[in-house]
């Protein structure tokens, strides 16, 4: 009795396993009919039905041990050991983030939590981090009057060797970012996020931060959005700078 | 050499002891079979999935001695492939199925253990099944396309048929030891340590029988009959020698498994990216966490695993275990801990071979700890918090093989690949469906040190796909995946976008380059998608 309900657990078991639990990244797929390009490495428009692809002799993989493990924690190596040349800027600019209101597209973090985005503590640890959900998150500022920025600079989490997604900077006339929005910054380039596709490079977070120059742009609102990064879903702010003075 | 407890035959396997375990490996199946594609493939795993692809689509397989270790595994997936009727094409294996194998393996473990019942005795003979079952380093090394259940599980496979042997006396036993041997020889270039904890502990514990234990039997034991040891010698050579040539077909192979432990020995010595402290192991099996992680530990299979030594060696509530196994399982254990802990090369996975010996013993302890208390409902209260020990262990257990299966929080995640890398695999099959030679796009894979792995294993289905350890002179094609080692800068031009960088591991990421006219024909075919 046991042995046979153990039997059918087993076939059930196969059954079930064989079947992928997410969709596998190898599941078959009916694959596009081949070109007859004759030249494997650029799509060149069929010229002779008698044209066969150029069999290109590529090398074949080398197989490695297992590679260095790295643990989590605040010393990592730098990607990049060049300092970051300064931008140019007019005189007499201040940083007006401290002074303005800030909100978030994450309901559920408080306040207080939002004001570390402007307290000057710029450290990799997690006290100074502050956590939106996952997908498509802003942060907004309110100066309370229109600003020209020159520049903006984005700590999202430098504690290890990260990439943030869909990082996009806009500008606007309104709360509800409908009036004159205009883009600083952005480096979605598959347009998942929506806000269009994005022409700006990925970066790799740094104890710099992210220097975007916004080229004396003028505006009462910013918007800083992201989409998770290479190590989490989550978004994580830790600081947030805008150089700017009164617009005339 | 006491003589009780319950002694598998024919008709033991309908013993209730038998009914149970094969009851408690159902459900560790049904269990550990959850998910198994959940977890990104480990860079070794994919070198042991390419290797398989190999043996299943050319029918070829060549021991490498420097490094990858033997041939049990290709072989046994080989096995389990024409068993379970597995696709013809490689491109529709999914990681579910290769990983099925090492899953069986594991099960093996608790499937083994009738023959060394009389040996720990009933009652721990399911308690040692149930932490089997539980321990979250046995589940997630059991879910990982590598080498290491199945050493363990050969271990126990010689141990066991080893143990009946000395009971019985009869060849039979003494064959399948060798071919327990055999295949754990064929299986990793560490069987060796293993081999010399036994030998160390037989030897240990006749003297321990003949001079410090009173109670022992004053009767001497039949000898091991020697044509038994030399036909379990031959065995062991003969699976070895098959396995190693490759069904003879690589005569190199056999030399080549002697050879292999130069490298090895180089490696031990310091040579290593994998060198670390001797309580290596113990940190990550005892107490180990990340800041926001949760707190791992299987410090309860450690603590069960003393007072199961301790009582075979005191000689005090065994009831039907036999102490001398106990105790000779216990210097085994002990020896192999400490040998592993010793030698600087390491990686978290070797542990499994003496934590399964812990695990053994813990069933013993668990035992006789129960069986300590006068009282049935004290013995029913501490049965009751053992098993929700054992509950938290099965908890853990969970979430390192889902919630954290790739997170380095969890104490068994080893340089292990990023989620975030799945995501460039999905892109460059997106890519390739909108490119007009589909899976003949050419894509140029640029990373020293061939450190793209597992990236072969998940675009083998791509056929015009090439891997360079430097940037080749032309290094442009429609897609190309380069490491940011490189700072290749390959978008300079403009014709080609840099669509992103994907994480590989920590600290090591891919930029993912695509032409610019293939990237707006993607663009075209995939509006934004809401969250």
């Amino acid at each position: 009795m046991t042995l046979s309900l153990l039997s059918g657990l087993v076939v059930a078991v196969l059954n079930l396993l064989f079947a992928s639990c997410s969709p596998a990244a190898d599941a078959p797929k009916d694959p596009p009919a081949p070109s007859p390009a004759a030249d494997a490495s650029k799509a060149q428009p069929a010229v002779a039905s008698d044209l066969v692809p150029l069999a290109i002799k590529l090398p074949a993989p080398a197989f490695k041990g297992t590679p260095k493990d790295l643990q989590l924690g605040p010393n990592v190596e730098p990607i990049s050991d060049k300092p970051r040349a300064p931008m140019m800027v007019p005189p007499g600019l201040k940083n007006i983030a401290p002074g303005s209101k800030v909100t978030c597209s994450d309901k559920n973090v408080p306040a207080d939590n939002l004001a570390k985005l402007t307290d000057g503590d710029k450290d990799a640890s997690d006290q100074s981090i502050i956590f939106l959900r996952k997908g498509t998150q802003w942060v907004q500022m309110d100066f309370g009057s229109p600003q020209e920025i020159f520049a903006v600079v984005i700590w999202h989490a430098h504690n290890m060797a990260k990439v943030y997604h869909d990082v996009i900077v806009q500008v606007a006339d309104d709360a509800d970012f409908i009036e004159n929005v205009r883009p600083v910054f952005n480096n979605d380039s598959d347009n998942t996020s929506g806000l269009g596709v994005g022409t700006d490079r990925e970066y790799f977070e740094t104890y710099e931060g992210k220097l975007i120059n916004a080229k004396g742009v003028k505006a009462r609102y910013i918007r800083f959005y992201s989409k998770g990064s290479t190590e989490s879903a989550l978004n994580e702010y830790t600081e947030l700078e805008v150089y700017a003075r009164p617009a005339k | 050499m006491d003589n009780t407890g319950w002694k598998p035959s024919a008709s033991g396997l309908f013993h209730p002891l038998s009914a149970l375990l094969l009851l408690l490996a159902g459900l560790a199946l049904a269990l550990w079979s959850f998910c198994l594609d959940q977890r990104p493939m480990h860079n070794d795993e994919a070198v042991n999935g390419i290797k398989f692809g190999q043996l299943w689509n050319h029918g070829g397989y060549k021991y490498d001695p420097n490094e990858h270790h033997g041939p049990s595994l290709p072989y046994a997936t080989l096995a389990l492939s024409h068993l379970t009727g597995a696709p013809q094409d490689l491109d529709q294996f999914n990681e579910s199925r290769l990983r099925f194998t090492t899953v069986l393996f594991g099960i093996g473990l608790i499937l083994l253990l009738p023959l060394v019942a009389d040996g720990l005795g009933r009652k721990a003979t399911l308690w040692a099944a149930l932490f089997t079952a539980v321990s979250p380093a046995v589940v997630f090394y059991s879910r990982y396309y590598i080498h290491e259940i199945l050493l363990v599980f050969f271990t126990f496979l010689a141990l066991a048929a080893g143990w009946r042997c000395w009971r019985s006396r009869k060849i039979g036993w003494a064959v399948l030891a060798g071919v327990g041997v055999g295949l754990m020889h064929a299986t990793k270039e560490t069987f060796l340590i293993t081999l010399v904890a036994a030998a160390l502990a037989l030897a240990l514990n006749q003297l321990w029988n003949r001079w410090l234990d009173a109670t022992a039997s004053t009767s001497k034991p039949r000898r091991l009959k020697r044509t038994h040891l030399v036909a379990a010698l031959a065995v062991w050579l003969g699976v070895a020698l098959l396995l190693f040539s490759s069904f003879f077909t690589n005569g190199a192979g056999p030399l080549d498994s002697v050879r292999t432990y130069l490298p090895w020995l180089h490696r031990a010595e310091g040579a290593s990216p994998h060198i670390h402290p001797w309580y290596f192991y113990l940190h990550r099996l005892l107490f180990f966490h990340v800041a926001k992680g949760p707190v791992w530990s299987e410090a309860l299979i450690l603590v069960l695993a003393v007072v199961g030594a301790w009582v075979a060696f005191a000689r005090k509530g065994l009831a039907d275990a036999s102490a001398s196994f106990v105790r000779f399982l216990a210097l085994y254990t002990f020896a192999l801990t400490a040998a592993y802990s010793l030698i600087s090369y390491k990686t978290p996975w070797c542990l499994l071979s003496f934590w399964h010996g812990m695990i053994l013993l813990a069933g013993v302890g668990a035992a006789a700890l129960v069986r300590s208390l006068k009282q049935r409902c004290l013995r029913l209260a501490l049965g009751l918090l053992l098993l929700a020990g054992a509950g938290h262990l099965a908890w853990q257990a969970r979430l390192a093989n889902v919630e954290y299966a790739a997170d380095p929080r969890n104490p068994y995640v080893y340089a292990q690949t990023s989620p975030d890398l799945l995501k460039l695999v999905r892109q460059v099959e997106a890519l390739a469906q909108v490119h007009p030679q589909g899976r003949q796009m050419l894509v140029k894979v640029m990373a020293p040190d061939s450190d793209y792995w597992p990236l072969p294993w998940y675009l083998r289905n791509l056929k015009q796909i090439g891997w360079w350890d430097q940037m080749p002179s032309d290094p442009f094609a429609p897609v190309m995946i380069v490491s940011a080692k490189f700072h290749a800068g390959l978008d300079e031009k403009k014709t080609h976008v840099m669509v992103g960088y994907f994480q590989l591991r920590p600290q090591a990421f891919l930029e993912l380059y695509v032409d610019v006219k293939l990237w707006q024909a993607w663009l075209a075919k995939h509006p934004p998608q809401p969250d």
